[in-house]
């Protein structure tokens, strides 16, 4: 079952930590985003494949969206 | 006064009257928000 | 001719003859302070005039703080008058954001109990042997916020401001060493790991716009003492959010800030003269002032707690850290203490409402301090 990584909050994304295709553990991070001028690492909810990549670096996210996928 | 007697006094007082204080704001602000509710689509079209 | 150049002479000499060790140690403080803003970063914009402000008032016969002298007349115009802190508040109204809060004000409460830090040292401050008035501005470095401690400060002990503004600010910059410690021994690991969901609760601008002016009129009603604390941050807040006045708004936060700034530091340093500073008093003061940021702390994560309890667990005790003022900071030690804890916690909102909540919350505290001072008879007004 597909899983959405969703963001937390309002910020923006300052790094992408995995590649599509990359096997990811639950906790691992993902990718990096900044809010309030702290960066904030994104992590897995489940273990799985990363899918897709929804946003690149640099852009702005508002929260709840969705940010990548992990199947 | 006696020094334990304003100390007493002034900590009950004041811890006391800071949460009240900051209870009734945060009443206000409910009560401001009940009133002016956000309407999606508001900051766009109204400004000033 | 011969014993004119020798009263000549004298007159460059007679700086270093009468160099008292008090000032050599001042002049070291002094230079320490400039140590930690500019190498070690800890609010450089305070730290650099405040260090220098306390070595040159600690040259001897240049008389800076005497009448006349140009400290002196900064000090007499801003600080004793009070002028310099509230001209910083309206530019610290105009810099914050209260959407947070107002999104969640429910959290408000938790900027209460991070403030009373200030009331229980007041109780140590007497218990050591502090006067009543100077027991006052030993405590209030628990609003951990400059401008409060220096404006309480300077109304109720002037010969304390330099020690009470120190501790503040530099406390304030060591709230990311100081906290993390209390909060693990106060929680438990399942209450660090609870995750809280998003707050969505958008805020319209009339209530952005009302909520400055309703509480500036509310707040100062029931502690009038406090209205200029109040109503000065209110200000420039409403200017913030209005939207109206742009240019006045980026003059409160940019050119009035910063100069007042510059004069504030150096009136600060300026009152660290050696035989007002070289104390026992001082380092009682710098000890209580470290106690009373534990104790804000303290009281915070535990008021978090009982908040926990009291929603069914839907409260993660450790944004009550986020309680005191000094802002972003705190709220950032939260979201990478909680984040230690549980990878899939992000309390970094959660927290910034309790931080802006502990920024009304030392205004108030020192509002409510001042106006239950009045109603004792203990100050005029």
């Amino acid at each position: 079952m597909a899983t959405t990584v969703e963001a937390p909050m309002v910020g923006k994304i300052l790094k992408i930590e995995k590649q599509v295709g990359d096997h990811v553990e639950e906790d691992e991070v993902v990718m990096v985003m900044e809010a309030m001028k702290m960066e904030i690492p994104i992590v897995a909810p489940v273990t799985g494949t990363l899918k897709e990549v929804k946003v690149s670096p640099g852009q702005a996210v508002e929260a709840e969206q969705a940010l990548a996928v992990i199947d | 006064m006696d020094t334990w007697t304003f100390g007493w006094t002034l900590a009950l007082i004041g811890m006391g009257g800071t949460m009240l204080v900051l209870w009734i704001l945060s009443l206000l602000i409910l009560l401001l928000k009940k009133i002016f509710p956000h309407r999606p689509g508001q900051s766009a079209a109204k400004k000033g | 001719m011969e014993s004119a150049l020798i009263s000549g002479l004298q007159g460059l000499v007679i700086g270093v003859t009468n160099l008292g060790l008090g000032h050599v140690i001042m002049i070291l403080i002094g230079s320490g302070l400039l140590y930690l803003g500019i190498q070690k970063g800890y609010e450089p914009l305070l730290l650099v005039p405040i260090g220098f402000g306390a070595i040159l008032v600690n040259i001897p016969l240049a008389d800076m703080m005497e009448n006349e002298g140009f400290l002196r007349f900064f000090y007499d115009a801003g600080v004793r008058t009070e002028v310099f802190p509230l001209l910083i508040f309206v530019g610290i109204g105009a810099m914050t954001d209260f959407q947070p809060l107002l999104e969640n004000p429910k959290i408000i409460l938790l900027g209460a109990a991070g403030q009373f830090g200030i009331f229980l040292t007041l109780l140590l401050a007497l218990a050591v042997g502090f006067d009543k008035l100077d027991a006052v501005a030993v405590a209030i470095i628990g609003a951990c916020d400059g401008p409060t401690a220096i404006y309480v400060s300077s109304k109720f002990a002037p010969h304390m401001l330099g020690a009470v503004s120190v501790a503040a600010y530099s406390y304030m910059s060591l709230v990311p060493l100081i906290q993390p410690p209390i909060m693990r021994v106060l929680t438990t690991e399942k209450e660090r790991m609870i995750v809280m969901g998003l707050v969505k609760q958008p805020v319209s601008k009339t209530t952005k716009i009302l909520f400055p002016i309703v509480v500036t009129i509310f707040a100062s009603l029931l502690a009038p003492k406090g209205a200029p604390l109040i109503g000065t941050v209110m200000l420039g807040n409403l200017m913030k959010e209005s939207g109206v006045v742009e240019r006045l708004k980026s003059a409160s936060e940019n050119e009035i800030a910063n100069i007042v700034t510059l004069l504030l530091g150096l009136c600060i340093g300026a009152t660290m003269e050696a035989d007002k500073f070289l104390r026992g008093q001082t380092l009682l003061v710098l000890g209580l002032g470290f106690i009373a940021i534990c104790l804000d702390t303290a009281v915070g994560v535990l008021f978090g707690k009982l908040m926990c309890l009291a929603t069914g667990g839907k409260i993660n005790p450790l944004i009550g850290a986020a309680g005191i003022s000094a802002f972003p900071m705190s709220a950032r030690v939260v979201q990478a203490e909680g984040q230690k804890y549980n990878k899939k916690s992000y309390l970094l909102m959660h927290a910034m409402s309790a931080n802006a909540g502990g920024q009304i919350g030392s205004v108030i505290a020192a509002a409510v301090m001042l106006s239950v001072l009045q109603g004792m008879g203990i100050v005029g007004g």
